[in-house]
């Protein structure tokens, strides 16, 4: 038969993002594929090097910036691994509520985006209207409502607001009333259920051995998390699981992949709840910023030999950091920070998936894995 | 028409619109009548154009999430006419919200030539402006202007939803004080219009 | 109260690895505790010099079980020794993750309890670094066939920092644009980046005494 490549060009309604997939269609079956990044290639990781350390963080909001306080976070805990510095607890409650918040705000953008792929417009709206309540508290938090440059090394830049806690604790449990809502909008859509049930399965050691973590290998039945495997900040001291879906013989389709984001959205709102009752100090008490109780004194200066490396659940698989100390300016700025990003990884492991399915599959099966183009191309 | 020995006269239709077209015009351009129907047809394509601008279903980096939440349901840009459309054919507006970097450059160039006339661009946010925070990245432009003629910038990183709406608005007073004949889309001199300058 | 795995666990799993690669030659390794103040995390880390690392990668992904390559990093040294001048550091992870069992054709998730993991389960993170010795094209053994995850990573190193990597099909630009000239990596030390060096804009940051040259400029 005639096969032909098509181009799904970098302007593409479906894409989420700027990138190209190029797929070899053989009349209506994908037979090859073949995935084209860099079109927002930024070279973040070269003008890191020209940097203070307090100034990255603003580079790192802008790498996913569908979950900004997600990678900004994650390039804080490596630069106090690498300048060995302690954080007070409050502080690393704070952070993770921001965390969480961020966590629940890019799954509800996902969510969002993922129903005009399959067909349904009225979620993408509906979705964004819980995100503006998410990205509300998130303004209260950090000043802005998306790239917040919330962390300093050695805590946060400042307290709770007055009245947040009681704000939050309304919010989140409106927002957990308003997940069912999700779920009976598209759990009981026969057009969603047959569209994404049987599609671009994906065994969870596979998954491994290709580099995809986080929610997408959750689906395929394995609970690996960085939070508890690798364990960082204050995780230990709440009640939480991380959730894990039943998949099929045959592996993870996307079905289980939505359905293991909408237990996530639960379990981060949870986090936050419990997260909210058990900070040290109260969650109406607020301590001016530079008090010793949400930032610590930390050193500017990382000297030659030193390195700082720090795995991080992000709301997308497992994101790292890696910065060699000891650049210009006698260590004020590092020689090399190098950026794990799990979408980069996914997206040639998604292509792979969409063999031997139908042209129609290609959006169900793309946007299952949640691609967020700016932190792939850095 | 009639031919020697014939008692017919073969006249077909587009003979017939091209002779009452030319005598019509002929009789408009006398009476003055032409230049007063150019002028209310040109107040009417106006109207249309700066009340439904379509931009381009284009979403680079940050600023395209707040593009989005200004279509959703808090910030609504529906009501001002703007709704977005997936192929560049069927829009008014480049809506620029990202930095452009060296592999994009040429597509986003032929994004725009293939927009039909009228056609406006807007920076969003200031990667679009003037490279943003990237301007010393070896792979981004200095701003999308250098490979586009832009009309609006809206800065901001990202700008809010309701500066993307202000941004529109600038837009449709920009586009109000184009001549009333339609094929002069961009004024004579090169300066730009700053809008409440006058 | 919530459940992690216990750092005297790992450091126990990472001393196993470590005793194990140690008697490979050309590798030295040792257990670092790397820390931001909450937890310890006992990570494996070790020198290996390139002509082992293929062998030593093997020995991890067969007798380890070490299933997850994170992050291969390059770096550029043009002020270190002749023999150290070019470094790749990998990041890989053990993550024990295992393909759940189905019974009577019903898959039964595995839910793992962090603190009761134990041995071969316990995940361990492990970071290598190779030093390559001066040249115009350094280059280390692929591993690509080992770890899949592998693959797009050892592009963007060569990509980006001009590290070549030996037996990987399919090398091409993905960051940079295709038609990029071959030999640029803007990565190494000697590209600067644009406006490198230049203060006036900090000198003078609302541009007061700006040259009559920009006035009328549109851009």
């Amino acid at each position: 038969m005639a096969e032909m490549w098509i181009s799904m060009g970098p302007q593409h309604p479906m894409t989420h993002g700027l990138w190209t997939l190029k797929v070899k269609v053989d009349g209506e079956t994908v037979v090859d594929t073949e995935p084209d990044l860099g079109y927002i290639h930024r070279g973040v990781e070269k003008i890191c090097e020209a940097r203070d350390f307090t100034q990255i963080t603003t580079y790192c909001d802008r790498l996913c910036y569908a979950s900004a306080n997600t990678w900004s976070h994650s390039y804080i805990y490596a630069a106090e691994d690498l300048l060995e510095v302690e954080v007070p607890e409050r502080a690393e409650y704070i952070r993770l509520i921001a965390i969480e918040i961020q966590r629940i705000a890019s799954h509800l953008m996902w969510l969002g985006a993922y129903g005009p792929d399959i067909g349904n417009l009225s979620i993408m709206v509906w979705c964004l209207r819980e995100r503006e309540m998410m990205m509300d508290l998130l303004q209260e938090l950090g000043g802005s409502r998306m790239h917040y440059n919330f962390p300093r090394i050695g805590g946060v830049k400042r307290d709770l607001p007055y009245g947040f806690a009681q704000r939050a604790r309304a919010k989140l449990k409106l927002f957990l009333n308003r997940i069912q809502e999700y779920e009976a909008l598209y759990d009981e859509s026969t057009i969603f259920l047959v569209r994404s049930q049987g599609v671009g399965y994906a065994k969870p050691e596979e998954m491994v051995n290709h580099g995809v973590t986080g929610p997408n290998l959750r689906a395929g039945g394995v609970n690996y998390d960085v939070r508890w495997a690798h364990p960082y900040s204050v995780y230990s001291e709440l009640d939480w699981s991380a959730p894990v879906e039943r998949s099929s013989i045959k592996g993870a389709d996307c079905y289980d992949r939505y359905r293991v984001r909408i237990e996530e959205m639960r379990v981060s709102a949870s986090l936050a709840l419990q997260a909210l009752d058990k900070i040290p100090g109260g969650a109406d008490t607020h301590y001016e910023p530079e008090d010793p109780m949400i930032l610590a004194k930390a050193p500017s200066r990382a000297p030659e030999g030193t390195s700082g490396a720090h795995h991080f659940e992000d709301s997308r698989g497992e994101s790292m950091f890696y910065i060699a100390g000891g650049g210009e300016g006698r260590g004020k700025q590092p020689y090399r920070v190098s950026i794990r990003s799990p979408i980069f990884i996914t997206i040639p492991f998604a292509a792979k998936c969409m063999i031997g399915y139908k042209v129609a599959d290609i959006p169900a099966i793309m946007g299952s894995f949640d691609p967020c183009i700016g932190e792939t191309d850095r | 028409m009639t031919e020697d020995g014939q008692n017919y006269s073969v006249f077909n239709s587009r003979m017939l619109v091209d002779v009452v077209g030319d005598v019509t015009d002929e009789a408009l351009k006398a009476s003055r009548m032409k230049d007063v129907i150019g002028v209310l047809a040109g107040r009417v394509f106006n109207w249309g154009q700066r009340k439904s601008l379509f931009p381009l279903h284009l979403g680079i980096k940050c600023c395209a999430l707040e593009m989005a939440a200004a279509g959703a349901s808090r910030f609504d840009a529906e009501r001002f006419g703007v709704f977005f459309r997936s192929s560049p054919r069927q829009c008014d507006v480049l809506l620029v919200n990202g930095p452009v970097s060296k592999k994009f450059a040429d597509p986003i160039v032929r994004l725009w030539e293939q927009m039909p006339e009228p056609k406006w661009c807007i920076a969003m946010g200031e990667c679009a402006i003037s490279g943003g925070p990237y301007f010393q990245s070896y792979n981004v432009l200095e701003g999308v202007d250098t490979v586009i003629p832009v009309d609006v910038y809206i800065p901001g990183c990202p700008p809010r939803p309701e500066a993307l709406i202000d941004g529109f608005d600038k837009l449709r007073q920009k586009i109000i004080r184009i001549g009333v004949d339609v094929d002069d889309v961009r004024p004579d001199s090169d300066a730009p219009i700053i809008i409440g300058d006058e | 109260m919530g459940k992690i795995v216990s750092a005297s666990v790992q450091k126990e799993a990472a001393e196993v690895i470590v005793n194990s690669i140690s008697e490979l030659d050309g590798v030295e390794a040792e257990i670092v505790e790397r820390t931001n103040g909450t937890h310890p995390r006992n990570t494996v880390v070790a020198n290996s010099s390139p002509e082992s690392w293929r062998s030593l990668a093997e020995k991890l992904y067969s007798e380890h079980a070490v299933d997850h390559c994170s992050m291969i990093t390059g770096i550029h040294w043009p002020e270190r020794d002749e023999d150290r001048k070019w470094e790749v550091v990998y990041h890989l992870i053990r993550t024990g993750v295992r393909d759940p069992p189905s019974e009577d054709g019903v898959v039964q998730p595995i839910i793992v309890n962090p603190s009761t993991v134990r041995g071969f389960g316990t995940p361990v993170e492990i970071e290598i670094h190779v030093d390559i010795a001066d040249s115009m094209t350094p280059s280390v053994d692929s591993v690509q066939d080992i770890w899949i995850g592998a693959d797009w990573n050892e592009k963007e190193t060569w990509d980006l920092v001009g590290i070549d990597f030996d037996g990987h099909e399919g090398m091409r630009r993905v960051l940079l644009p295709h038609e990029t000239p071959r030999g640029y990596h803007p990565l190494q030390k000697q590209h600067n980046l644009r406006y490198h060096g230049f203060e006036e804009m900090y000198d003078d940051a609302q541009g007061f005494m700006r040259k009559p040259d920009d006035v009328g400029k549109i851009k």
